[in-house]
């Protein structure tokens, strides 16, 4: 059995580098984290219409998510209960059922069997139908984004999400109609960890400067600034980055949403209208956060950019590759126009061919591929930045860091990650539920950083 | 030729001069890219109202025909000259790590088919290329697909008005595609 406390070591902030690339830890992973927490299946937007369909994974079991007759939202495992095969090939659409290409099986929109060809001639009547459904997986939603989880004995997703919750609908309520996701999905293949960008998006403000310094310079945008880290910049008043329960984690730059790009008129315009009504929503704290620039990670594997407004998932494809999928994030509300550009300029910087994107790509399969060797994988990597210059927040929940550039959303992701691999259960899980955030242990950091600029 | 003559030409295959006149012009641009000259294409070959696109394709059954294209949809490109611009700019900037070392690309390009089109001294010209990019020791990808393109002829000079790719690979193989094709 592998030593958790040995992956990580949240003392020191270091994680074993055999993390990005062991194929048993990859395989405890797949059991313990992917099959344990609630992962992003769909937003609701992709199911309004009864007999709507979206194919995806979780992890590497392929998955039906569907708008059953009823109403409901339902999911099941696309491998059919005869001998295997996808019984769905097709990744978006419409049907009353699902046909097993293979011997001609019929399954509902809620994954149960209810035709099988020659029933009464060669089975003999002798099959029981009732037991051969899809296997069905828990769906929930939270403000119209569909996630799906394999532990029945898991919390609830709001539970799940937790104060990552209240952060979420900052946006997901905002002004009052929250956010849509546009696809089709980009779909590209990387060949890394699919840590190395899930920890990436959920604290990683460091990278922007230097990996997206070519990107940010001709993009013009009030952020071109930190291209090169070249300006002289108060980082610790720009921006905050937090880490919550079960290591959801984000990093914020205030004021920033549209500032990596330059011209963005009609989505300035947009948000600050709605600030006020953001306000009267949800109060004053998450209006100021309502035009941040976020980078975000719901843990394991949904990352996302408030304010770029690209939504991605990483589908673990083993321990040294991953399918990419990016949306574009669009708020409700916003006039077609607006909407437009906002899907031009997230792909333009984030999308397969987006100008940030190809950044990253070749870090993150570095990072992955040189971890490899018999030497290098008993080594170990840092995530201390500004550790101890973190804590709790009069305003803010969670634990949050004193700047947007700094590792305290790695250290709580890799925090949850240790807790989840050595668990036998949810239930020793939730035996930490109040004691999760002990790592953070400067706890008076806020009220003598606050008392001190007063 | 007069506005008559021309509209019953549209949607004919062009003459042979035409033709070995527009081959040319794709193979050179072809090599300017492969060569990195990027501003000589952008300067060149480019026409400054330029669409250039690469919509996202779903995999869907037959019998679901919802089109792909509207107003709300991904694309992997949806540039207009300034853009590509930009893209270009970014080569320019000495930051710019994914290209250095840099990568080595070559375009083939065939099945070339031009006919007229509707607007005068245009024509629409379909291709199918092979795109191969090698990267540092041995990241060799092959990415194939399809340009719609519309060129138009000004001042005794072939430019790119418009271009429209597909791919065919629904999930890219690769961890990006920025690279014009």
């Amino acid at each position: 059995m592998l030593d958790a406390k040995e992956l990580v070591d949240t003392k020191n902030s270091t994680q074993a580098k055999k993390i990005f690339g062991d194929r048993e830890v990859y395989e405890q992973e797949l059991e313990r984290i992917f099959g344990r927490c609630w992962l992003f299946l769909a937003h609701e937007c992709q199911l309004e219409k009864t007999g709507d369909f979206v194919t995806t994974t979780m992890a590497e079991d392929p998955i039906i998510v569907t708008r059953h007759k009823d109403g409901s939202l339902q999911a099941f495992i696309n491998s059919c209960t005869h001998r295997g095969n996808k019984v769905c090939t097709a990744e978006t659409g419409n049907s009353k059922s699902f046909v097993c290409n293979y011997h001609g099986w019929v399954f509902a929109t809620d994954g149960s069997l209810v035709d099988v060809p020659l029933k009464e001639r060669c089975y003999h009547g002798d099959i029981d139908q009732s037991q051969l459904g899809l296997p069905k997986v828990r769906v929930e939603s939270y403000r119209g984004f569909v996630f799906g989880c394999f532990d029945d004995n898991a919390p609830s997703l709001e539970e799940y999400l937790g104060d990552w919750g209240w952060y979420l609908d900052t946006w997901m309520v905002g002004a009052g109609e929250g956010m849509e996701l546009v696809g089709p999905a980009m779909k590209s293949t990387l060949q890394c960890n699919w840590k190395v960008p899930a920890e990436n998006f959920v604290g990683d403000a460091y990278h922007v400067g230097w990996t997206h310094a070519a990107a940010l310079e001709v993009l013009g945008g009030e952020l071109a600034g930190l291209a090169g880290n070249s300006a002289e910049m108060p980082y610790d008043d720009l921006g905050i980055q937090v880490t919550t329960r079960h290591g959801h984690g984000f990093g914020v730059i205030h004021h920033a949403a549209s500032s990596i790009h330059a011209k963005r008129e009609a989505y300035d315009k947009y948000l600050q209208a709605s600030i006020p009504k953001v306000a009267e929503n949800l109060g004053q704290a998450r209006a100021d956060l309502f035009d941040g620039h976020w980078n975000c990670t719901t843990f394991p594997n949904c990352s996302f950019l408030y304010g770029t407004n690209i939504f991605k998932i990483w589908h673990p494809r083993g321990p040294n590759e991953i399918e990419v999928w990016s949306y574009v994030l669009v708020h409700k509300d916003m006039d077609e126009a607006a909407k437009k550009e906002v899907v031009k300029q997230a792909v333009r910087s984030f999308g397969t061919a987006g100008t940030l994107e190809s950044d990253d790509g070749d870090n993150m399969v570095n990072a992955t591929t040189a971890n490899k060797g018999a030497k290098a994988r008993k080594n170990r990597m840092s995530s201390t930045m500004a550790q101890g210059h973190e804590g709790p927040h009069p305003v803010y929940p969670g634990i949050v860091g004193s700047s947007f550039i700094g590792e305290t959303s790695y250290r709580g992701f890799y925090r949850f990650y240790q807790e989840v691999m050595a668990a036998q259960s949810w239930d020793d899980i939730r035996e930490n539920n109040d004691s999760w955030d002990d790592i953070f242990d400067n706890k008076d950091y806020w009220k003598n950083k606050l008392a001190g600029d007063q | 030729m007069n506005s008559e003559e021309h509209s019953a030409l549209s949607g004919q295959p062009v003459d042979q001069a035409t033709h070995f006149e527009i081959e040319r012009f794709l193979v050179r641009e072809a090599r300017a890219l492969d060569e990195e000259r990027y501003h000589d294409w952008l300067d060149n070959m480019v026409a400054k109202d330029v669409i250039y696109q690469l919509p996202t394709q779903e995999v869907r059954y037959r019998r679901d025909r919802k089109t792909i294209g509207n107003a709300q949809t991904t694309y992997l490109y949806n540039d207009n000259y300034d853009v590509l611009a930009m893209r270009v700019a970014r080569f320019d900037t000495g930051f710019l790590w994914a290209e250095d070392p840099p990568m080595r690309i070559r375009r083939y390009i065939t099945n070339i088919d031009a006919q007229w089109a509707d607007e005068e001294g245009e024509v629409d010209v379909w291709s199918n290329f092979i795109v191969y990019r090698s990267r540092a020791q041995r990241d060799n990808v092959s990415t194939h697909g399809r340009r719609r393109d519309r060129l138009r002829k000004t001042d005794g000079q072939w430019q790119l008005a418009s271009r429209v790719i597909t791919l065919e690979q629904r999930v890219i193989m690769d961890k990006n595609v920025h690279c014009f094709f």
